[in-house]
């Protein structure tokens, strides 16, 4: 019922959007719509955390996994939209956007997180397919928003590279078919049914449906060499945007990929996908790690900042036992503290109307709560103690030291290396004398709140884990 | 229909992605696309004279309207729109390209791909001729430097996909494959807006005029 209500009051919100030009009226109902998808997640997820199976028309189902992403979507969701109503306004303010514009906006992203929403929750791969070939569809003009030469030229690429991905995803969504010959009129087949049948896949067609579904959904998730798409499009979409890309698109990525992985274990068994997992994870960190240093532009910091930990989180599901948990619990802390880097990214962009690093300096002086908060996001994302990213790196590498000790070294000089890039270039933005152009006037509280509020609740998840997150949590690394 | 039939059809298709790598007009790289599509909806004719689904009558109903009618028809009133009679060159030239698509056939034909094309034993030329079709799709929209190449080669690779899945008995239920119709319709809507926009902004669409990402 919840998950209907949710679906519902999302799409009614986009489409009711396009009816009306209003701008406060448009606004309203997008915070409506995306504060009762946040009640109804949380519903949800406490349901399931009772161990009571969610189902929808047997179409959409919820488990523990989707369960959290959907929290994740959700919150993120919530956040972003409160962060944009004033952050658009702003925009509007300065005639870098119409009214026009917003309202497409709002329209989009609702789309996007309903598309999110529904891709996490899809019973059958193939309307998970759907769906997530959706999430590309809503988010092309999201990225071309500026209407700027190089913001259409990012949204190409992603569209492109994204499209030819998730088409060779397709082909090996259907590889997986061959175990059930599902013929016409079997809508039916569900991830459950593909399990059940995966010891009749031809172990060769296994190995190949799993690469080809690593290459499409590895695409969203930004593994290396699939992650091309990311630093360009992060740092030409709006601030907003850029959260929602990084860090909810991110783990629906993730959410379908290790159902393909449970299918594919039980045909090869775990060694084939574990060390596909590590092989793509390690690359990526470490590609991540080395063109940081070459990064002018403080949002493309951030996209291989995403790309890195990534990596991570992939290292950890291949590690298994408790790496998963600790890789689950990686991908929530991720997808608050990254969102709020960008949405604290959008700030500064609004107040030096630049996004390469070398326009930016004396942040201290001109957004002095923003430089705060930043600093404490990047302290936090680069995975300093006490916070809670540390622990779970720390958990994630120290299970690979036992069983691929030469890899994990590897990564974790890696992400040293991506530490100090990113120091390195932050630090320039902070001090230093701020450009004359640019005003100290005070800064918008609502632009700081949305931001705020998920650096605090990572701070109190690193800490402490509602029940039913950490029932979640362990249903997720027991499956 | 007869398998001399379903394997004159499949040549056919393979040979229009052939033909999209080489052809210097983007009026003949359209046409080529719609007779591929019209092959793939003959084959989807042929599974639902096999099956007897009414539904499946739907599905060739709907992809003939969407993949050989209304996108041939956007692409080229869009060609028409902004002049544009010439495709974009490729990366590779001629000899090259043909040189990467001998080898892309060849690993499609090799036995490393076998327990893919022998899913349904008595198609396994079929999947071969199909799997090829699926990599000279992928090398499509690698090596062409034209973004409405570049659109056609999804699209051929979608097609080569659903030839492929046709002859390993892989085909989902009516109504995923209306959802699947339905993407790509959407998509390619999406992708000729783009294409406009970026002949507004760059006054070509030649992939290699885009150069606003180097920061």
């Amino acid at each position: 019922m919840e998950l209907l209500l949710i679906f519902t009051v999302l799409a009614l919100a986009s489409f009711t959007t396009l009816l009306f030009k209003n701008r406060v009226v448009i606004e309203v109902l997008s915070l409506i719509s995306v504060t009762v998808t946040l009640i109804g997640s949380i519903l949800i997820a406490m349901k399931v955390s009772l161990g009571t199976p969610y189902t929808l028309l047997n179409t959409f189902s919820v488990d523990a996994f989707s369960a959290i992403v959907m929290l994740i979507v959700s919150f993120l969701g919530f956040m972003i939209m409160a962060y944009s109503v004033p952050y658009l306004r702003q925009e509007s303010a300065d005639h870098i956007i119409g009214d026009k514009r917003a309202k497409q906006y709002y329209v989009l992203t609702n789309l996007f997180i309903l598309a999110m929403l529904l891709a996490v929750t899809a019973n059958n791969p193939i309307l998970a397919w759907i769906t997530i070939e959706a999430t590309t569809l809503s988010t092309a003009f999201l990225i071309s928003y500026y209407n700027k030469p190089s913001a259409m030229e990012a949204a190409w690429k992603y569209l492109i590279i994204n499209s030819a991905g998730l088409l060779l995803g397709f082909f090996g969504t259907l590889l997986y078919f061959t175990s059930v010959k599902s013929g016409a009129g079997a809508l039916s087949i569900s991830w459950d049914v593909l399990r059940d049948n995966a010891m009749y896949i031809d172990p060769v067609v296994a190995k190949v449906a799993f690469i080809f579904v690593l290459i499409g959904y590895g695409v969203k998730i930004g593994f290396f060499p699939m992650h091309t798409w990311k630093p360009d499009v992060y740092s030409k979409t709006s601030a907003p945007v850029g959260a929602l890309l990084s860090s909810a698109l991110l783990s629906v990525g993730f959410v379908i990929l290790l159902k393909f992985k449970s299918i594919t274990d039980i045909t090869l068994g775990e060694g084939f996908t574990n060390q596909l997992l590590m092989v793509f994870g390690t690359l990526s960190i470490a590609v991540a790690a080395f063109v940081v240093y070459a990064a002018k532009n403080y949002k493309r910091l951030l996209a291989y900042s995403s790309i890195e930990q990534a990596g991570v989180i992939a290292i950890g599901f291949s590690l298994g036992g408790f790496a998963i948990f600790a890789a689950t619990l990686h991908l929530i802390y991720h997808a608050l503290v990254k969102s709020s880097l960008f949405l604290l990214a959008g700030n500064i962009l609004l107040r030096f109307h630049s996004s390469k690093i070398q326009n930016v300096s004396g942040m201290i002086t001109a957004i002095p709560r923003t430089s705060i908060l930043f600093i404490i996001g990047l302290v936090a994302v680069i995975g300093i103690p006490p916070f809670g990213i540390f622990l779970t790196k720390f958990y994630i590498l120290s299970e690979g030291i036992i069983t691929h000790p030469i890899i994990t070294v590897m990564a974790i000089l890696f992400v040293t290396v991506l530490a100090v890039g990113f120091f390195k270039s932050v630090i320039s933005m902070l001090f230093g004398e701020k450009p004359e152009s640019v005003s100290v006037e005070k800064e918008n509280i609502w632009l700081l709140i949305p931001p705020a509020v998920m650096l605090l609740t990572f701070f109190i998840l690193s800490i402490y884990l509602p029940p039913f997150i950490n029932t979640l949590l362990n249903q997720v690394a027991s499956i | 229909m007869s398998i001399l039939v379903l394997h004159f059809l499949l040549e056919i298709a393979f040979l229009s992605i052939v033909f999209l790598h080489i052809t210097k007009k983007n009026v003949g790289a359209i046409l080529a696309y719609g007779i591929q599509s019209l092959v793939v909806v003959f084959l989807l004719f042929n599974s639902y004279l096999e099956s007897a689904h009414l539904e499946l009558l739907l599905v060739v109903i709907l992809a003939l309207i969407v993949k050989v009618i209304l996108v041939p028809t956007f692409l080229i009133r869009l060609i028409q729109k902004h002049e544009l009679t010439f495709s974009i060159s490729t990366y590779l030239n001629t000899p090259l390209t043909f040189i990467v698509l001998v080898f892309l056939i060849f690993i499609a034909y090799s036995n490393k791909f076998l327990p893919l094309t022998n899913i349904v034993p008595a198609h396994n030329e079929f999947l071969m001729l199909a799997l090829a079709m699926i990599f000279i799709s992928l090398f499509l929209i690698v090596n062409r430097r034209g973004v409405i190449s570049q659109i056609i080669g999804i699209l051929s690779l979608e097609n080569s996909i659903v030839a492929f899945a046709i002859f390993a008995g892989l085909e989902q239920s009516p109504v995923l494959q209306i959802g699947i119709l339905f993407n790509i319709f959407i998509w390619s809507a999406i992708a000729m807006v783009f294409v406009s926009m970026i002949y507004k902004h760059f006054g070509s669409l030649d992939t290699q005029s885009m150069e606003n990402l180097k920061d």
